[in-house]
C-alpha cells in the first residue's frame, strides 16, 4: 500500500469512523437531491437515518460542511437558476423548486447569487422580455 | 505533466472523453489542451510535456507516493469505474467510500495517477 492509500485510509478512519453511519448520511443527502421540489421534512429524514434530529444535524454538517436545511436551500437555489436560464417566470420557478413564498425565495436568491432572480435571468438570457416583479 | 503528448492526447480523449481544444506547435512539443465536451469554452487541461528535469523528479515523487496529479468529479463513480476498466484502464484504488465521497485512482499511462470522485 503506497503513501496516498495509507493516508486515505487513515483520514477516512479518523474523520468517518462509522462507515455505515456515513452511508446513511449520504442517503439522506441523496433523498434531498431527489425530493427537493416538494416539502422536505428534515425530522423524518433524520428518522430514516436512524439517528436523533440533533445527531443528524451534527453528522450532516460534519460530512457536508453545512446543515441539511442549508443544503436543501442551496439545491433549490441552484435549480432555480437553471430554470430561470430556460426562461421560466420567477413565480413559476419559485413553486417549481419547493419554495412557498415568492418574497422569501427572492430574498434567499439574492443573498446566494448576489442578484435578484429577474436581474440574473435577464443577464443570463440577454434577450427577451424583462420579468415583471 | 505528461511524458508523451501524443499518448496523453489519446488517453485523455479516447478513454476519459475530453476533446482537444488547442494544439499549437512550439518546437519539439505543443501547447496542447483538452476540455470537457459539456463546456468547450470552460477550463482547459494542459497536457504539458516534461521538459524540465526538476519537474520529472517531482512527477516521479508524486507517482511513487501514489498521489494523484489531479482529480475529476463524476456523476456515477461505479459506472465510470466499469467503463474505464472496459477500456483497459488499470485502477490502483477501486471506488472507496470516504465519508460523503467515493474516490477511485488510476494511472494515465503518462506518468500520473488521476482520481475520480463522486459526492
Amino acid at each position: 500500500m503506497d503513501f496516498y492509500e495509507q493516508e486515505v485510509r487513515r483520514l477516512g478512519a479518523m474523520l468517518y469512523p462509522r462507515p455505515e453511519l456515513s452511508r446513511r448520511i449520504v442517503q439522506a443527502k441523496e433523498y434531498i437531491d431527489r425530493q427537493f421540489q416538494g416539502p422536505v421534512d428534515l425530522s423524518s429524514i433524520a428518522g430514516k437515518a436512524f439517528v436523533s434530529k440533533f445527531h443528524f444535524l451534527r453528522l450532516f454538517k460534519q460530512h457536508y460542511g453545512m446543515t441539511p436545511h442549508r443544503y436543501l436551500t442551496e439545491v433549490r437555489l441552484r435549480e432555480a437558476r437553471r430554470l430561470l436560464a430556460e426562461g421560466l417566470p420567477v413565480s413559476q420557478v419559485c413553486g417549481a423548486v419547493g419554495f412557498d413564498s415568492v418574497s422569501s425565495f427572492k430574498g434567499l436568491f439574492k443573498r446566494y447569487w448576489g442578484r435578484t432572480p429577474s436581474t440574473l435571468k435577464k443577464a443570463i438570457l440577454k434577450t427577451g422580455p424583462a420579468e415583471k416583479e | 505533466m505528461v511524458d508523451d503528448q501524443k499518448k496523453a492526447l489519446r488517453f485523455y480523449t479516447e478513454a476519459l472523453g475530453f476533446i482537444k481544444k488547442r494544439d499549437i506547435p512550439m518546437g519539439e512539443h505543443s501547447w496542447l489542451t483538452v476540455v470537457s465536451p459539456q463546456e468547450p469554452d470552460g477550463t482547459e487541461l494542459l497536457l504539458e510535456p516534461l521538459g524540465f528535469e526538476p519537474a520529472r523528479i517531482f512527477q516521479k515523487a508524486l507517482f511513487d507516493a501514489g498521489i494523484p496529479a489531479t482529480m475529476f468529479k463524476v456523476e456515477d463513480i461505479q459506472e465510470e469505474y466499469r467503463r474505464l476498466q472496459g477500456l483497459g484502464v488499470v485502477f490502483k484504488m477501486p471506488p472507496t467510500q470516504m465519508g460523503p465521497s467515493t474516490i477511485a485512482t488510476f494511472a494515465d499511462g503518462c506518468g500520473n495517477y488521476l482520481q475520480i470522485f463522486q459526492v
